[in-house]
């Protein structure tokens, strides 16, 4: 009987420990795209589907409102502008341009415009007309779609340090 | 018992007492282990490893709380313990995506999750402190998390109206009124307009029993074996609205031959003015002259033609009316010109306007249509089938409710099905335990069941009715958010006051004004105060920013301000007294308060101002980079060239101030001008002037003066 009795406890306890010791389960691994808040296919080759983060995504739907007039090839109502103007302006993910320039600077030319730092008076500002929250969606989404891909430059050494 | 062995213990139970003790002592143990040990710890412990390991670890720190933490919102119903371990959601400089979960920071959104919680969006259980409870659906807990896919759904829960930044959410709630989905279901802020599919009181005038069954079987659409919908064969991206319904051979037979009999009224044969088909325009074909006509008067932009060009063809034009590439051998030719003289003679809330029919186009056109928008293999396949016996017409009526016709055809003497379908307008808060996946082998969540529901019914659910939608997976998923955005009531009183809510109010003003704007449909195109289609400009303000006469030729002969524009104004023939009446009435209501035309004092616009204008358009600020002046110019905005005959002075001005305080999304980038250069703007595009044309009122007269004036200037 006795034996019984300890042989009851010793499973309570193995029964105890095993439901706080549960492995940790995950979420299923679900499909990259589902979980990504928009996605773009890559302008060149439109099997590669970019997956767009919330930001992204926002900097998309205002490129596609006012920038793809000119800075892409085709535009949601047919014909680009982009032909029409001299210089011509960059394509919005021509990496080879666009990646060796800052995020400050990209930032800057889309708020003060081209005439602000040497280039086009065409770009026109937009400081008045987006946030600078929008602004840098803006840049994101630039970034998303960069092609060559764009690298996140590493971060930069501190000039200063405390030793 | 002996004496002596009275008060001591054997041996044995020493031992058995030493073991239970042991064994009492781990027991008890059990519990703070177990704590000590659970998942949020481990996140928690986990956090401040993480946060030493980056460069602003003190900032990181400073909230940290080695306790649960809780956000606490009784107004809307949260208690959210998510951020004890998603603890840097407010730490800006943990947004890069390459810092792991669950410690990213959430992107800056209107809403800051410390204010308005986490689950009041992200769905899920907010009190759970582990990992699948608070994610999944578990025994205990119903809610699932939303995808991230899916999230404008929550967006659209209390936002009703529209709004930018849910583009997504937005396309889905357009499919819904476009799929015609209020016709068997109903939901939320969809109203039921006056008409879904067309009256088929008199469909026997109109078509043949061939063409009905072919219409039964595939109606328009056909996918093929790549899964592309094509129209009448022709691969298109649009959804067709008549979906395809499961009918039987037998059943084909017995529908289209009781629709076959529906002809109260016949068609009259219409008689042309004895000139007009005698008098070929300039000795050609009618049919030509008529093709003529069907493009310059833009039917293009309602409806569309299948164009093949360099081997591909493709759909060109719009999807307000149904598509007629193939419709002279689908309907009686004398329906056809009865129907154009007056669709709403036939339909009373068709969107087709009355136009002004000469009997000379008239007959062209309608040429044009029988003879030339033809397939002679349009029935091929249809097997003939005669008229239909009396049992036929009995069954197809029977079958016509059975089917739940009657949701979306108006038939006189038969009353309306709606309702056929279960309600959805509290479909997006189902708990799966409320859903049937019947045999079906989908992820047993609500998202899964819509998508099942929408693509293939039978899959889930072997009886249903529901006919068959062919999507894209972006028209897909958009219909899912919109249907998981119809949450039914707000659970409390502090949700409810954050609804905002869809103004669905109508513009149907009364009078003259009302009755052309009735005839020619105005509001199928443009916008009145936030009521109508959003193909065209909004009109609202339009007595602000076009000039009176301007407007008067133009309804007259519209002739486009946006060059690349494929869809255009159609050309209505309307008269001059109503081209007259609609001009008055915008001139004098649809104005702006924003626009003051008593502020602007003609005087100032001189030459020297319009030629320094002339100056800061061409060089300053590169206008000629978008908008057209000329034969050069950008196409993104308007083209200029009759700005002067065209824009209000007043308008100009407060446009060139802040655009987007005129028409919100537009996408013209708001200027710093200062007053002295929209001024000089201003004078400028006010001697913009297309030659030939007439002029109007006496202040119209005034300012071509002056503007002429700038123009002499070098």
């Amino acid at each position: 009987m006795k034996r019984c009795v300890v042989l009851l406890l010793l499973a309570l306890l193995v029964a105890g420990f095993a439901s706080g010791c549960k492995a940790k389960r995950h979420a299923v691994a679900a499909d990259p795209l589902r979980q990504a808040y928009d996605s773009e296919a890559d302008w060149n080759d439109a099997q590669r589907v970019i997956p767009l983060t919330y930001d992204q995504a926002q900097g998309k739907r205002i490129f596609y409102l006012q920038c793809v007039w000119c800075h892409a090839d085709s535009t949601p109502a047919g014909p680009s502008n982009r032909s029409n103007l001299k210089p011509m302006p960059v394509l919005m993910n021509d990496g080879t341009v666009l990646n060796r320039e800052s995020d400050d600077y990209l930032e800057s030319i889309i708020a003060l415009g081209g005439s602000a730092v040497s280039k086009s008076a065409m770009m026109p500002p937009y400081r008045q007309t987006l946030t600078q929250q929008e602004i840098q969606q803006v840049v994101a989404y630039t970034r998303a779609i960069a092609q060559p891909a764009y690298q996140t430059p590493a971060r930069p050494e501190p000039k200063y340090t405390t030793r | 018992m002996p004496a002596e062995e009275m008060g001591q213990i054997s041996r044995r139970l020493r031992l058995t007492f030493a073991v239970t003790s042991v064994l009492f002592v781990v027991a008890l143990a059990i519990s703070p282990v177990r704590d000590l040990l659970s998942e949020w710890k481990h996140y928690k412990r986990a956090y401040v490893r993480f946060a030493q390991t980056r460069p602003d670890t003190k900032r990181l720190l400073a909230d940290y709380r080695p306790q649960i933490d809780q956000i606490w919102i009784p107004d809307l119903g949260v208690v959210d313990r998510c951020t004890t371990c998603h603890q840097g959601i407010t730490q800006a400089s943990l947004l890069d995506p390459a810092v792991p979960q669950p410690f990213r920071a959430h992107p800056p959104i209107p809403h800051p999750a410390l204010q308005w919680g986490c689950t009041a969006c992200h769905r899920g259980q907010g009190a759970a402190t582990e990992v699948t409870e608070a994610h999944e659906t578990t025994l205990a807990w119903e809610q699932p998390l939303l995808p991230v896919h899916f999230i404008q759904a929550s967006c659209g829960t209390c936002h009703r109206a529209d709004l930018r930044e849910t583009p997504q959410l937005d396309r889905g709630r357009a499919l819904l009124v476009q799929l015609n989905c209020v016709g068997c279901h109903r939901l939320r802020d969809v109203e039921r307009p006056e008409m879904l599919g067309p009256d088929l009181t008199n469909v026997g005038t109109k078509v043949s029993r061939q063409w009905i069954y072919k219409w039964l079987k595939e109606p328009r659409s056909v996918t093929d074996a790549n899964g592309n919908v094509t129209v009448n064969g022709y691969e298109t991206e649009d959804t067709p609205r008549m979906p395809q319904f499961r009918l039987k051979e037998q059943e084909l037979r017995d529908l289209s031959g009781y629709l076959s009999t529906l002809q109260s009224k016949p068609a009259q044969p219409y008689h042309f003015d004895a000139r007009a088909p005698a008098a070929p325009g300039k000795g050609s074909d009618p049919a030509d002259q008529g093709e003529l006509r069907f493009r310059q008067m833009f039917c293009s932009t309602c409806h569309s033609l299948s164009v093949t060009r360099a081997g591909t063809t493709s759909l060109i034009g719009g999807d307000i009316g149904p598509e007629l590439t193939k419709v002279g051998s689908k309907v009686n030719p004398d329906w056809l010109i009865a129907w154009l003289r007056n669709p709403q003679a036939y339909l009373p809330h068709s969107k087709m306007p009355r136009y002004q029919w000469s009997d000379a186009d008239l007959y062209d056109v309608t040429q044009y249509i029988t003879k030339r928008l033809t397939d002679p293999d349009l029935l091929a396949g249809v097997p003939s089938l005669g008229a239909p016996t009396a049992d036929e017409i009995q069954r197809g009526r029977r079958l016509f409710v059975d089917k739940g016709c009657a949701s979306c055809h108006v038939l006189e003497g038969m009353p309306s099905q709606r309702d056929l379908g279960p309600d959805l307008s509290a479909v997006g808060a189902k708990d799966v335990s409320q859903l049937s996946f019947g045999e079906s082998r989908i992820p047993r969540n609500l998202i899964a069941y819509l998508q099942a529901k929408i693509t293939d019914p039978l899959s889930v659910n072997p009886a249903a009715r529901m006919p068959v939608y062919h999507l894209s997976s972006d028209d897909l998923d958009a219909l899912t958010t919109a249907l998981l955005s119809m949450t039914g009531a707000p659970a409390t009183a502090g949700l409810q006051k954050l609804v905002v809510s869809r103004s669905q109010e109508s513009f149907h003003p009364a009078g003259e004004f009302g009755r052309v704007y009735e005839r020619y449909k105005c509001y199928v195109c443009h916008q009145f105060n936030s009521f109508g289609g959003t193909l065209a400009p909004d009109l609202s303000y339009e007595g602000s920013r076009a000039q009176r006469q301007w407007l008067t030729d133009f309804l007259k002969d519209p002739k486009t301000v946006r060059p690349t524009l494929v869809l255009r104004m159609p050309q209505f023939n309307m008269t001059d007294q109503e081209a007259a009446t609609l001009a008055a009435y915008i001139g004098t209501v649809l104005n702006s308060p924003d626009v003051d035309p008593s502020a602007i004092d003609t005087k100032q616009f001189t030459p020297e101002r319009a030629a320094l204008g002339k100056q800061l358009y061409e060089v300053k600020y590169e206008c000629q980079s978008c908008h057209t002046i000329g034969a050069s110019g950008g196409y993104v905005g308007p083209n200029l060239n009759n700005a002067g005959n065209w824009l209000t002075p007043a308008w100009i001005e407060a446009w060139l101030r802040n655009p987007q305080k005129l028409v919100p999304d537009t996408i013209e980038p708001r200027r710093a001008f200062t007053n002295d250069e929209i001024q000089a703007l201003t004078a400028y595009l006010l001697t913009l002037r297309a030659s030939g044309k007439p002029q109007g009122s006496a202040q119209v007269a005034r300012i071509t003066e002056e503007s002429l004036k700038g123009e002499r200037l070098p």
